[in-house]
């Protein structure tokens, strides 16, 4: 349970207030002292509608390589991050993200190559099926090539995980550091 | 390589036949050290090959 301060609609009850040691603290409002908002021992804060505020209400990561990945031709590759600059609700392990907070969240990544080649894309391989693919960019003069991806992505919070995959018409080795990244974050619950 | 050795057995294919949004075959590596593998074998006329065929 929680404590709660709760607005009525009657006018001896207009406000109330019970308590507990849960160390949680509800606001509730209506004649039926419906939840409004709950506030955890961590300090989240989560609105009833549809909005949760805090660190491990709403995972965020970014992962980088330090390792390039080696790519077959005509083959999809998973791609390898193994680097982690953040990930606050610790959903991000083996290059895979499973975020165990149900919701919508922002996914980015991109896959930067040494060489031009005719195909390069980056996939948001979701085991929901709902999996999204970048697009290729070749930079002019410099040899390189790039492909970016970035969606919004629907996640239940138990079973549903992205990984990175790859799909390139050449055999290559993704560049390392900086170039090849993988990061997200969450928008807002169902 | 996987892909070299499936073009070699079918001369007629190209690259786009492997193109995962457009293509028939697709061949995967999940970066787990096993390895290139067929992941998917969709063509309409062209048999999948055999792993003696492969090797």
């Amino acid at each position: 349970m929680a404590s709660v301060i709760s607005a009525g609609t009657s006018s001896g009850t207009a406000l109330n207030m019970t308590a507990d040691t849960s160390g949680q603290l509800q606001l509730a409002t209506g004649a039926s002292a419906t939840t409004a908002i709950t506030i955890d021992t961590s300090q989240n804060v989560a609105f009833a509608k549809g909005f949760t505020v805090g660190a491990t209400a709403a995972p965020a990561f970014s992962a980088y390589q330090t390792t390039g990945t080696s790519l077959s031709a005509g083959t999809t590759t998973k791609v390898l991050f193994d680097t982690k600059q953040f990930d606050t609700n610790s959903n991000f392990a083996s290059s895979r993200f499973t975020p165990t907070v149900a919701g919508y969240y922002q996914m980015n990544a991109c896959v930067f190559v040494s060489g031009t080649v005719s195909v390069l894309l980056t996939i948001l391989n979701a085991s929901n099926g709902a999996s999204r693919s970048g697009s290729l960019t070749n930079i002019a003069g410099q040899g390189q090539s790039a492909s970016m991806v970035s969606s919004v992505m629907y996640f239940n919070g138990s079973t549903d995980y992205v990984e990175i995959y790859v799909y390139s018409s050449n055999a290559l080795t993704t560049l390392n550091g900086q170039y090849t990244y993988f990061n997200g974050c969450f928008l807002r619950s169902a | 390589m996987l892909y070299n050795k499936i073009i070699s057995i079918y001369t007629e294919l190209s690259e786009k036949d492997f193109n995962p949004f457009t293509g028939t075959i697709r061949l995967q590596n999940d970066s787990d050290g096993r390895g290139d593998y067929i992941k998917e074998w969709n063509h309409p006329t062209l048999p999948k090959p055999t792993d003696e065929e492969l090797a």
